[in-house]
């Protein structure tokens, strides 16, 4: 029954079949199914029967839960009425939550900490000398509070009043000075609850109107999903890139005003480049004269300034930041100027 | 009589049914961690290609790719979603620069970042005619032609006394144990630099190692059983069994030398071929060692040199072309019991021939040689 000679045979011959098997099995996968292209704009192509993940390009256009086209143009003014001496008081529900998960970028799903369900929280717009009213409610599991930046008294500061899960407080102040300003959660551990998204941008505008113009808001912000102390995505209004996909339009020839605020924890330094064009930069917004004339702005944390410019050409141009590490991580994006 | 069998496994059927029933928390403590492995990361033309595994508890999605952390597009063959234990292809389009270090991450669902790290991007060989001509002819320098040369020694054996053959026969026991010892190791060192914990790697090596072992030794047994009566069967037996234990070594040889090949050592690899010669010249001695005392066609020579140098050729396609790193260890522990179930044999021959006592200063000798002079020989590649 084993014999040598048997065995030595069946040796050889599985040693074929398996040589065999080893060489056929190198060429198995050239089978052709449903192709897509994975185009990488410059890195060159690549045709795939598998799945594209392209967080950039038009495979990245799917639903988020985050709308930054929205969040781009929408200010709130609050409910408005006016006080027997004549000020104008604008009342503002907020409401704080720390238990969704929302898409943040295509595919990746992330704890965000909100103000009213949104990342980054809604734009509160008022003008200078207005009373601000804000009632805020906590339905989350961690206490919170807002943190306003401008002008008001201690109490008002969001710092020592901490607001627990349920709980309720009602901020007062005047809108002063006029300027971009911002608020936030000031809660300890302050990078958590910072990074996990509880922030909005705070605008107060002058007694006298600035000129017309196209006005939007722009929040630099980052998502350290991983939660290792380093941003796994950047992104300006929320969703990475998504303004290569959906670009911003804007009309040739008139005055466009973005409200830009730097939020970027962990590594803070964070800066807009516009191409093809320049901008008039109002540092913090508290001054009529512009401080400069650039294409570069480079902020740290906490910091904003309002842009101005005006294209003159029509065509696609980019902005991101100039920071390339930012810029390939989400915070890239595109104006289309029309005619 | 059936039913006592089958009734424990359907009461733990029903255990489990109950434990793994949706909607069940009563075991949901802590939260399951996602964990994917780069196994191998290929640098093509005008793309790079990562091999990743699910190797945590639970189905995850793959959302993104990157290179040196900056997203990139890229394509998951072939799906983004990977079941435990599955694996994918990660593509991205990319002009990478040879000679340059990389590091390809992918992020899941939950955005969690798995990476690995690549220290000097080399062109990863592609499975066509020349280079499936080139490894064959590498397996034949390494495995074959080595073992033949081996079998040269065939006539000075024959001409040697009981003591000084009881001394060279342990001689190959020796080279054979260090062989053994050797392959364990290495599969160690693979098991924990690219091998996911949840494979338990030392724990596969072990048992992968013992199975063939035994699953030999029954061969081997009987194989002799049926040769009693003709000795030169059955000293031919043993020495067929020691030329599939080799064989089974020399696969994993060949699968070093691929992966080698792979990943861009060249300068090494060249080393290695010189070293791996010089160390498998001895393996041709262990296959004629036992059948000294007879008359083997020349026919059959060739025949059991071709079973132990020929794997060499196959494992060096594998390394280069298919070798994934637990298919590696795998190989490499099969090859661990074969050369131990070898000793074993030979064990048995040496002290069947020296009069049932196998603790003789010609064997004790020959194994502390055999082992030494593998060591030295190693130290060459």
């Amino acid at each position: 029954m084993f014999s040598p000679k048997l065995l030595l045979i069946s040796a050889i011959a599985v040693a074929l079949v398996g040589s065999i098997l080893a060489i056929s099995s190198l060429y198995a996968n050239a089978q052709n199914d449903e192709e897509k292209a994975v185009n990488s704009r410059g890195m060159g192509y690549y045709q795939t029967t598998g799945d594209v993940l392209d967080p950039a390009g038009s495979s990245g256009s799917a639903s988020t839960g985050i709308e930054p086209m929205k969040y781009l143009r929408t200010f709130n003014y609050g409910r408005v009425s006016t006080l027997p001496n004549g000020t104008t008081l604008r009342e503002f529900t907020m409401i704080a939550d720390d238990r969704q998960t929302m898409e943040i970028s295509p595919g990746v799903h992330y704890n965000v900490w909100t103000f009213n369900g949104t990342i980054p929280g809604p734009t509160i717009r008022a003008t200078e000398g207005d009373l601000i009213r804000i009632h805020l409610i906590n339905n989350g599991t961690h206490p919170h509070s807002m943190h306003f930046h401008g002008i008001h008294r201690a109490e008002m500061d969001g710092v020592f009043e901490t607001i627990n899960p349920g709980g309720q407080f009602i901020y007062e102040f005047y809108a002063e000075p006029y300027g971009l300003h911002l608020y936030h959660c000031h809660v300890q551990p302050l990078e958590e609850h910072i990074s996990h998204g509880l922030y909005g941008v705070y605008i107060v505008d002058p007694k006298t109107p600035r000129p017309d113009a196209d006005e939007m808001v722009m929040m630099m912000n980052g998502y350290d999903t991983d939660s290792d102390g380093e941003n796994n995505f950047y992104t300006v209004n929320g969703v990475p890139f998504y303004y290569m996909h959906h670009p911003i339009e804007i009309e040739k020839g008139r005055l466009v005003r973005v409200y830009l605020v730097n939020i970027l924890e962990f590594d803070q330094i964070n800066n807009f480049h516009l191409h093809g064009n320049l901008y008039h930069l109002y540092r913090t917004g508290t001054d009529m004269e512009p401080d400069d004339y650039t294409d570069m702005v480079t902020m740290s944390q906490g910091e904003r300034a309002i842009l101005e410019f005006t294209y003159q050409y029509p065509g696609q141009y980019m902005f991101h930041a100039h920071k390339t590490e930012f810029a390939e991580k989400g915070w890239t994006g595109m104006f289309l100027v029309k005619e | 009589m059936i039913a006592s069998a089958i009734i424990p496994l359907v009461v733990l059927g029903a255990m489990v049914g109950f434990l793994l029933w949706p909607g069940n928390g009563l075991l949901n403590i802590g939260t399951p961690l996602p964990d994917v492995s780069i196994e191998r990361i290929e640098f093509l033309d005008g793309r790079i290609a990562a091999h990743i595994r699910n190797t945590g508890p639970q189905a995850v999605e793959i959302a993104q790719a990157d290179v040196n952390d900056r997203i990139v597009p890229a394509a998951v063959e072939p799906s983004k979603t990977l079941g435990r234990f599955a694996e994918a292809k990660v593509v991205i389009p990319f002009q990478w620069i040879k000679g340059l270090p990389y590091e390809i991450g992918v992020t899941t669902s939950d955005g969690v970042r798995f990476a690995k790290a690549v220290a000097a991007a080399t062109p990863t060989p592609q499975p066509d005619a020349g280079r499936v001509s080139l490894f064959a002819l590498l397996g034949t320098y390494v495995g074959v032609i080595p073992v033949m040369i081996g079998l040269l020694w065939y006539p000075f054996i024959r001409r040697l006394s009981q003591p000084k053959y009881s001394f060279f026969l342990s001689l190959t026991a020796g080279l054979l144990l260090f062989l053994g010892i050797d392959a364990l190791v290495e599969a160690n060192e693979i098991s924990l630099e690219n091998v996911a914990g949840a494979f338990n790697g030392q724990v596969m090596i072990t048992t992968a190692a013992l199975v063939t072992f035994l699953a030999l030794m029954y061969v081997s047994d009987r194989l002799v059983d049926g040769a009693k009566g003709r000795v030169i069967q059955g000293s031919f037996a043993i020495a067929l069994m020691v030329a599939i234990g080799i064989g089974l070594h020399n696969l994993g040889e060949g699968l070093a030398i691929g992966g080698a090949m792979v990943v861009g050592e060249v300068a090494l690899s060249t080393f290695l071929i010189v070293g791996f010669t010089l160390h498998n010249t001895t393996e041709g001695l262990a296959i004629v060692a036992p059948m000294a005392k007879e008359k083997p066609k020349i026919a059959y020579l060739v025949a059991l040199g071709i079973i132990a140098g020929a794997p060499a050729i196959l494992g060096t396609w594998i390394g280069g072309f298919v070798a994934s790193p637990v298919a590696s260890i795998v190989f490499l522990a099969i090859g661990a019991g074969a050369v131990f179930q070898v000793v074993v044999v030979i064990g048995r021959f040496v002290s069947r021939s020296s009069g049932g006592k196998l603790l003789k200063g010609p064997v004790i000798a020959g194994l502390a040689v055999g082992m030494l002079v593998m060591y030295l020989t190693t130290l060459l590649i």
